[in-house]
């Protein structure tokens, strides 16, 4: 348990740290990448599978999506990437990840047979769905939620809709 | 000790440091880069590194409750993992907005309502 929280620990906030620091924007967003991929990993080793799940679903696929094409929309003489050396990239870090997912595997099977604390939590996606579906504990909050959620979307729309009408003469 | 906190060989304190930290490098990517795109990424690690805060306390503080584990900490997390999407997506079309009409998207230069 040690280790796992170390590693991830360490991928958050290096992946923070380059986030912040790095002068290319689209190097900043791949860091962004392995720090949000690190604090799902922190929230395994917590036992909290759910939001592990959600972190990967909304963040690492979709917040970061979001952001680099805010990077691509937003950048005038955007990256000039040399396609070629990339593509030559791409097997190595495939296998890379592969490797690495298969070794945490095995990390993760022998920590769940020393029966270590990830057992007594998770799973936890249940018992966080009846919260939500019980009007004493969290059905109100969740149906905000998603009135928040419809708002943004016709909210993102309008203001992004080309020629609206504070578009003037842009 | 609790049931839980025992078993965990992770001290409480770790875990808030680690949280501390990243907070901190969310809070210099704001104060320091001026792109708003970067911004907005900074503002997303503060944000997790609360989201951390707030599982951890749920399993070190809460877990030990007579009836079970309660989860109220991951229900938090849920929902400011929500907000957040939300917010990453008006900021974003806020942030193409700026650069179809003032060209640019340096916070610095975004200062027409300063006097």
């Amino acid at each position: 348990m040690d280790f796992m929280f170390l590693v991830f620990a360490a991928l958050a906030v290096i992946g923070g740290l380059v986030m912040a620091f790095h002068h290319s924007i689209v190097h900043s967003a791949f860091a962004l990448v392995g720090a949000l991929f690190g604090i799902a990993g922190l929230y395994w080793t917590l036992g909290a599978d759910f939001l592990g799940a959600l972190q990967l679903l909304l963040y690492v696929g979709g917040v970061t999506v979001l952001l680099l094409f805010g990077v691509m929309l937003t950048t005038r003489d955007s990256a000039r990437i040399s396609t070629f050396r990339y593509m030559l990239m791409a097997p190595v870090v495939g296998m890379l990840a592969y490797f690495m997912l298969n070794t945490l595997r095995g990390v993760y099977a022998v920590v769940s047979e020393l029966g270590v604390d990830a057992a007594e939590a998770a799973p936890t996606t249940e018992r966080i769905g009846e919260a939500f579906l019980d009007p004493d504990v969290f059905l109100l909050p969740f149906e905000v939620a998603a009135v928040l959620l419809l708002l943004v979307l016709i909210g993102a729309v309008t203001v992004a809709r080309r020629g609206s009408s504070d578009e003037g003469a842009a | 000790m609790t049931l839980a906190a025992a078993q965990n060989s992770v001290p409480l304190e770790h875990w808030l440091t680690l949280s501390g930290v990243l907070f901190t490098l969310g809070l210099c990517g704001v104060m320091m880069r001026r792109n708003v795109i970067l911004v907005l990424m900074s503002v997303e690690i503060m944000l997790n590194a609360a989201n951390v805060a707030l599982v951890v306390f749920n399993k070190y503080l809460i877990a030990n409750a007579p009836e079970g584990v309660a989860l109220d900490g991951q229900v938090f997390v849920f929902f400011t993992i929500a907000v957040a999407a939300a917010e990453a997506a008006v900021a974003l079309v806020i942030a193409m907005a700026l650069f179809r009409r003032l060209d640019t998207v340096n916070v610095d230069d975004v200062a027409n309502l300063r006097w």
